[in-house]
């Protein structure tokens, strides 16, 4: 069957009226989420993770897509109307956002913005659509060791592109790894760092750490350091949205921003800071106009479709390799987990419905947002008058909820203490924090891999670097750990 | 909380603070390292090889724990050599204010709290206190409001989710069935 005849057969899953409601439902959530601060995508799925136990895994994903979705709209709302980024990817949207808004053209950063992520968010799922097959086609050549020397490939990129540095990086990745081995060990049967505890027999749950990490490391931090002066809301009554002028400025920043964000996105540990960052500064260098740093709606466009266009970006590795390449990635992958799934070549054969029809949804849920976000920001922008005490006791008793219904354990509610401790500790002393997740997530598989590709080769490590996949990923990773130190060193010397 | 109050210093959390001399946090090393210390002990214990695969589910345990080990103590080299380190940004957190320890410790409260009354309370109940702890910790007085509140939201949560198949315990905790029993339901 043709690409185009599945993702037909896609569209006929997610129009569907029931997935159409959970479309909506985690588009709205999404939104909303991405307009508060101290929530975003990762946690928001985490959270409702239990929720979709009783849900068709069609359904669920549909709504996931919706909110990884709606975040990226949502978080730009705020990022241009108040100057306080919802979300990380956002921040680069608001250095010329929320001067544009002052200036008086707020409705036309707001504009562009959603207009330039519905752009980049349909192009970049037409590539998605075309690419990720095609990998997957790909992918099922690849060998226990290929699959081995891509999460090698994976841990160094994160620990060393996530955070400023590259000892701490390795730090919150090792610790995720450690978290990692906690319980049964797959092959062996054999338990593990559990203390005695039955609780622990299960291993750690991703949604615990990451509940833990997100929700409680920030209340205790926003809590030590609480800042209680409200950000100056822009009013934009009365402003003209989108002129044609504004159109002929923003299509090619939308297009940069789109080329930019989609691969970048691919790629482990660049998340959807960077992706924003360079296609502001690309922005910044081809602007004439002079206007930069005083509200360039260029500055507005590009990022805004690198940042969709990332989000579509993460769903190629995971989708066709089931690797995660960020904090919402890895949750995503834990729920097709909870659902027995296991994303790779083998779930595009295996479960197109579900594929297809959660790629056809991400193209129904930009249209939705769009619908939602421009006409409604008024609406939106409300939620922030939830008064800071009560939203953030509110995130809590959420993930207070989400943690206890996984089992009903103290043991789970022993480590959401403690690791929330290490969230806080790790905000005040700049370790970067989706590492731990990729950490805990992927190492088992590469145990798992490691295992099975030196069972095959009784033992010979030389196995690990045999193929020409796997010796050209190791290469790499290796290349990602040594050379930017090494530059460092070079240059000093001269 | 281990080294975070040490004696002397109350406004240089996170070090680079210009008041008060900074101390180098050295027991951030010394933490992760004996976090890298405790899985290699515990992988002394496990099998390194195995029969049928190559390698045993020790290995992946001495692996985490020596580089926790190592990264440790690069890490307090580090520190030794004069490493500052800058509070992350958050929103409505201003990264370079000094850390309010009161507020901080009740925040923690509501999250140490639950492990001992969420099962002979219930979550209803457990909600509302810790709801109105982070409240009380974010600097709002307004206890009869927030305790409403957290109960509504307790109470509302526990409806909707038990009703959407999550197992949250009884509406009124183990203590419930015992009290109940006692009044002759």
């Amino acid at each position: 069957m043709s690409t185009f005849e599945l993702l037909m057969q896609g569209f006929g899953v997610a129009l569907q009226p029931v997935n159409l409601m959970w479309a909506l439902i985690g588009s709205v959530l999404g939104t909303a989420i991405g307009i508060l601060p101290g929530i975003g995508p990762a946690l928001t799925i985490a959270l409702l993770l239990p929720v979709t136990i009783t849900l068709a895994p069609e359904s669920a994903f549909i709504m996931f897509a919706g909110v990884l979705y709606g975040a990226m709209y949502g978080g730009s709302t705020t990022s241009i109307l108040i100057n306080t980024p919802g979300e990380a990817g956002s921040m680069m949207t608001a250095l010329e956002g929320n001067k544009m808004a002052r200036a008086g053209r707020g409705a036309a950063a707001l504009a562009t913005a959603a207009i330039g992520s519905f752009v980049a968010g349909t192009i970049a799922t037409l590539a998605l659509t075309f690419i990720a097959p095609a990998i997957a086609e790909l992918a099922f050549y690849f060998r226990p060791a290929d699959y081995f020397a891509i999460t090698v490939l994976a841990f160094c990129s994160v620990a060393v592109v996530m955070g400023r540095s590259r000892t701490r990086g390795f730090i919150s990745l090792f610790i995720g790894i450690a978290l990692g081995v906690v319980g049964i060990d797959a092959m062996a049967g054999q338990p593990r760092l559990t203390f005695g505890m039955m609780q622990l027999l299960k291993g750690i749950e991703l949604t615990v750490v990451l509940v833990s990490l997100f929700a409680v490391g920030e209340m205790l931090y926003v809590a030590s350091r609480y800042r209680s002066v409200p950000g100056t809301m822009v009013s934009i009554k009365g402003q003209s949205w989108f002129t044609r002028n504004d159109f002929k400025r923003s299509w090619a920043p939308w297009l940069r921003g789109t080329a930019i964000g989609f691969p970048l996105g691919a790629l482990p540990g660049s998340g959807s800071e960077i992706p924003t960052m360079l296609s502001y500064t690309l922005e910044r260098k081809l602007s004439r106009s002079g206007e930069f740093g005083k509200g360039a709606i260029e500055g507005v466009a590009g990022p805004e479709a690198a940042n969709n266009a990332a989000a579509a970006g993460i769903l190629v590795p995971l989708l066709t390799l089931g690797l995660p390449t960020s904090a919402t990635a890895a949750v995503l992958l834990a729920a097709f987990q909870n659902y027995g799934l296991q994303p790779g070549p083998n779930l595009f054969s295996n479960n197109p419905a579900l594929v297809w029809g959660l790629i056809a949804s991400l193209y129904i849920g930009n249209c939705m947002l769009l619908v939602l976000n421009l006409p409604l920001v008024g609406l939106w922008v409300q939620l922030l008058r939830i008064p800071r005490p009560q939203l953030y006791a509110g995130i809590l008793v959420f993930a207070m909820i989400g943690v206890w219904g996984l089992a009903q354990s103290w043991v789970d509610l022993t480590i959401m203490a403690l690791v929330g401790l290490m969230g806080y500790v790790m905000r005040v002393y700049d370790f970067p924090i989706a590492p731990v997740l990729i950490g805990l997530i992927l190492g088992p598989m590469a145990e798992g891999y490691l295992r099975t590709a030196l069972a095959a080769s009784q033992g010979n490590p030389v196995a690990l670097v045999s193929t020409p996949v796997s010796a050209t990923v190791m290469t790499i990773a290796v290349l990602i750990f040594a050379l930017p130190p090494l530059l460092k060193r070079l240059k000093a010397d001269a | 909380m281990p080294a975070l109050s040490t004696e002397g210093q109350t406004t240089n959390e996170g070090g680079g603070r210009k008041a008060a001399p900074y101390r180098r946090p050295y027991w951030l090393g010394a933490l992760v390292s004996a976090m890298g210390a405790l899985w290699l002990y515990n992988a002394y214990f496990l099998p390194q090889g195995a029969r049928y695969a190559a390698i045993g589910p020790g290995l992946f345990v001495t692996i985490a724990g020596a580089g926790l080990l190592i990264l440790g103590i690069i890490l307090m080299v580090q520190i030794h050599r004069g490493e500052r380190f800058e509070p992350q940004d958050a929103e409505d957190a201003a990264a370079d204010a000094p850390m309010d320890r009161n507020a901080f410790l009740i925040a923690l409260l509501a999250v140490v709290l639950p492990i001992i009354i969420m099962r002979p309370f219930g979550l209803p109940i457990t909600a509302m206190i810790a709801f109105t702890l982070v409240c009380r910790a974010f600097g709002s007085r307004a206890w009869v409001v927030n305790l409403i509140t957290g109960a509504i939201i307790g109470a509302l949560a526990w409806f909707l989710f038990s009703r959407l198949g999550l197992q949250l315990g009884p509406f009124f905790g183990q203590r419930s069935n015992t009290l109940f029993a006692f009044l002759g339901f």
